[in-house]
């Protein structure tokens, strides 16, 4: 039997999966779809606001203390998230992506996003580094005509806007591709061979002016990235980064294909197109236990059978929640209680930009300090269910800018909290 | 209005059908990402603008569709398998295809190419002549100008042997009888080029105590489905509902060998013909397909591992139609366990024929081009490889029309690993 099987395939699920199998369980991820890792930036973004207060958060371990009680970061307390986050560097070096942070990973750095506002962002592809903003060279921000995903005029006017020196320019279509209708991933595909990228290099030599720096759509290859960016620099001379674009990015789904292959070469089969769609109950002697989850395939209900179970569908966004048109709002799979408030007039604050954030998007599934779902009465629901990630109650990911940090710091304790519990189930069973 | 008091029964859409499925799309482009097709092409723009974007422009009462490059998708479902919504997507535009086919006409090729059964019998009788009318360069020129149809495409050849059929007729006194019964589906492949392919799961079958019955049946109707012929095709599974239905109420299990003819069973054809009746779900449940059957056999320690060695180097690629039953690869589950075989798994997203897409010459070369990294694999692990393991018949063949080197059935593996099969000759040991 497995010892762990985890539901879903974004970065929580992923890095849950991938914690427990260096801790020697098998382990086995289903998913709806492929995750929303490819939605998502490819920065590890740990705290960027608090709730409330009008600045970006400097340094995040140290703001933790400020979130509110039982957020997820509270429960595991500052030093693990600390200690999961550099681990996690560590775990994807080890897969091929180089991540850093500011020198003294305390502090959030300000990177540019897809529409030149600074984002503030703990850990960030090495691609992406020298866009810092706190740093003095002048931008040159360099779009590809007809690409639909990227506007260097947008980024670079907004950063002059915030006293940034950075201006536009634009690299011909053909610089990039031979296709007409290509999205971000694909040309991404297609500066793997070095002749397309020779054409990118020649294009871009005539651009720049001296002392700038170069920043581009997050575009610059995929398999061969790392070369991609060296040869570009060599020939240009120039210093070069990435800027996320809209989806489908690039950024997102290196981190997923790099997490995917750690995870192939530790045997854990990742199936995606398998929905969870129900689960059996054992009750035992310390409580209900789940037997088994249930996912959708062609004709009848596929049973997968593990010791643990981790639920890690996300929240509104990961698809994890849904609700009905009455207001009812509540976990997909195991129906587990929401603290979403249940009336759906209470979902929203009137200003949409509220800086407290939304009451619908604040609430998910409570959890103990093992990170273990808990009924209404604030007992654990299953003995063997563990929740990570963006179904979290307590917690708003996307107006803290928190959501890789959540994703990653409980993917890795939750992982920690079930090889110890399967490790005392053993020995319970050896004893008796 | 109190919203809360809605009672959510006052919405009975079936979000998850084919048409609702789009709404369900938040355009996040994952499926664009990671679709063979418009990779390689520009002809073909992509899931998600050919398929739930450009379907809020078609309605059943338009005649024509906003968007003739939905004949460019080749159907592998690779959208749907990371999709993160659950969007129908490939349906979306097999639905979309249909709609052109009703509007306009279809030309004659894709009639040929969806009437398979049909070819499959008009040579049985005959076959040398039939495999020399096919297949001698003149007339594979003669069938691409005339026709449509890729000259170098990997056409299959009629059995010399005899069909399945015949052969389970003459051999039907040796037959094992139990009373544990299963059905086999063979599909039109089985039963009129690759006879072995029955004999291996026969074999296989009674080897693990089986009594194997073979009704008469009808092609599933998939290349039919995929050409946009969607009445002639519900008349093929109105008919294999008829004639198989009743075994599936009994209990029986019907099991099939080719993956693209039991997803079709199960869930093509009643999803996108609206065929939701008793017959037809009671068919979609008692329908598996082999190594389906076979893992769960194996699951409940029920099936004989009685393997011998088999000195293997074996790449295995999961076909898409294998994977869109969403059930793992227990093809990769049941062969690991046979001493000897060292099994080289495929990530590679479609072997580009997508059942008749790859035989039409327009296509070909996309075919050959969404391929590429597949055959890439197969080169990578060629050194020391005799065969190469798929559960599509046309993907095999379009393994070995690119590779050079042999495929087989997983079940032919399994069949040889039981000791009643020869790899090599492909008979019955």
């Amino acid at each position: 039997m497995l010892d762990l099987l985890v539901i879903g395939a974004g970065l929580s699920g992923l890095t849950t999966a991938l914690a427990a199998a260096e801790a020697g369980l098998t382990v086995r991820i289903v998913a709806k779809g492929l995750g929303a890792l490819h939605w998502s930036a490819g920065t590890i973004d740990v705290l960027g606001y608090l709730p409330g207060a009008p600045f970006a958060v400097e340094e995040p371990f140290a703001a933790i203390a400020q979130l509110p009680e039982r957020h997820p970061y509270r429960i595991l307390g500052a030093e693990r998230v600390a200690a999961s986050l550099r681990r996690f560097q560590t775990l994807i070096a080890q897969a091929g992506l180089d991540y850093t942070g500011a020198p003294d990973l305390a502090r959030n750095q300000l990177l540019p996003s897809a529409v030149g506002a600074m984002r503030p962002i703990f850990l960030a592809p090495a691609a992406q580094q020298h866009g810092d903003t706190q740093a003095s060279a002048p931008m040159l921000i360099v779009g590809v005509a007809g690409l639909r995903d990227f506007y260097p005029e947008l980024v670079a006017e907004n950063l002059a806007k915030q006293g940034i020196h950075a201006r536009a320019a634009f690299v011909p279509w053909e610089s990039v591709a031979d296709q007409r209708d290509r999205n971000n991933m694909q040309l991404a595909i297609g500066l793997d061979d070095p002749a397309q990228r020779r054409k990118l290099a020649q294009a871009l030599k005539g651009l720049m002016r001296p002392g700038e720096r170069i920043g581009m759509p997050a575009i610059l290859g995929m398999a061969d990235h790392a070369a991609v960016m060296a040869e570009l620099e060599a020939a240009t001379g120039a210093t070069l980064f990435e800027v996320p674009t809209l989806p489908p990015s690039v950024p997102g789904a290196r981190l997923h294909a790099a997490l995917r292959n750690a995870l192939r070469a530790r045997a854990v089969r990742l199936e995606s197109n398998m929905e969870a769609i129900g689960f059996g109950v054992d009750e035992g002697p310390q409580g209900a236990h789940v037997a088994w989850v249930e996912t959708a395939t062609s004709a009848r209900p596929l049973r997968h059978q593990a010791r643990a179970y981790v639920l890690a569908t996300g929240g509104v966004l990961g698809g994890g929640f849904t609700s009905d048109p009455t207001g009812r709002f509540w976990e997909r799979i195991f129906d587990l209680p929401l603290t979403v408030p249940q009336d759906r007039r209470a979902w929203f604050r009137p200003a949409f930009l509220d800086t407290a954030g939304q009451p619908v998007f604040h609430g998910g599934v409570a959890v103990d300090d093992h990170l273990q779902p808990l009924d209404g009465a604030g007992s654990r629901v299953f003995a063997n269910l563990w929740a990570v990630g963006g179904a979290l109650a307590d917690a708003d990911p996307i107006m803290e800018r928190s959501m890789e940090g959540i994703a990653i710091a409980t993917g890795m304790v939750a992982a920690a909290h079930v090889a110890a519990s399967l490790r005392t189930r053993a020995a319970t069973v050896a004893a008796a | 209005m109190a919203s809360n008091t809605i009672e959510a029964s006052a919405f009975p859409i079936a979000w998850e059908s084919v048409d609702h499925s789009l709404d369900e799309c938040i355009k996040c482009n994952i499926c664009t990402m990671y679709c063979p097709v418009s990779a390689v092409t520009d002809l073909f723009a992509g899931p998600k603008y050919s398929g739930p974007q450009a379907d809020r422009f078609r309605a059943s009462d338009q005649p024509h569709s906003p968007d003739h490059g939905v004949d460019y998708c080749s159907g592998c479902r690779v959208c749907n398998d990371v999709c993160p919504t659950g969007v129908k997507i490939a349906e979306i535009n097999a639905r979309a295809r249909a709609q052109i086919v009703q509007d306009r006409g279809m030309p004659l090729r894709n009639r040929l190419l969806g009437r398979n059964e049909l070819m499959g019998k008009a040579g049985q009788y005959t076959p040398r002549i039939a495999n020399f009318a096919l297949h001698n360069p003149l007339s594979r020129v003669l069938a691409e100008k005339l026709v449509g149809i890729a000259r170098k495409a990997p056409l299959p050849r009629w059995s010399l042997t005899g069909s399945f059929g015949q052969w389970m007729q003459r051999t039907r006194t040796r037959r094992l009888r139990s009373d544990k019964k299963v059905v086999y589906f063979h599909g039109c492949a089985t039963m009129y080029y690759e006879p072995f392919i029955g004999k291996a799961a026969v074999a296989v079958l009674e080897h693990n105590g089986f009594e194997v019955i073979v009704p008469p049946q009808n092609c599933c109707g998939l290349p039919m489905l995929s050409n946009g012929e969607f009445k002639a095709a519900a008349g093929y599974h109105r008919s294999n509902v008829a004639r198989l239905a009743g075994f599936a109420r009994a209990g029986l299990p019907v099991v099939g060998t080719s993956t693209s003819c039991t997803l079709t069973l199960k869930e093509e054809a009643p999803e996108l013909l609206d065929m939701h009746d008793a017959g037809s779900t009671a068919l979609k449940q008692g329908t598996w397909d082999i190594f389906e059957f076979l893992a769960d056999l194996d699951a409940r320690g029920e099936l004989r591992t009685d393997f011998r060695t088999l000195p293997l180097n074996l790449p295995y690629h999961a076909p898409c139609q294998q994977r869109a039953h969403r059930v793992g690869k227990p093809a990769l589950q049941i062969l690991s366990q046979v001493p000897g075989i060292t099994l080289h798994e495929s990530h590679a997203r479609c072997c580009g024929i997508a059942g008749t897409y790859g035989y039409k010459v327009e296509k070909y070369q996309i075919g050959m081009d969404v391929g590429e990294e597949l055959f890439q694999f197969v080169r990578e692990h060629a050194a020391g490889t005799e065969f190469t393991a798929c559960d599509t018949e046309t993907c095999r063949w379009q393994l070995e029309h690119a590779t050079g080197i042999a495929s087989r059935h997983p079940i032919e593996i399994l069949a040889a690993a039981y000791g009643l099969y020869n790899l090599e000759t492909r008979e019955l040991t």
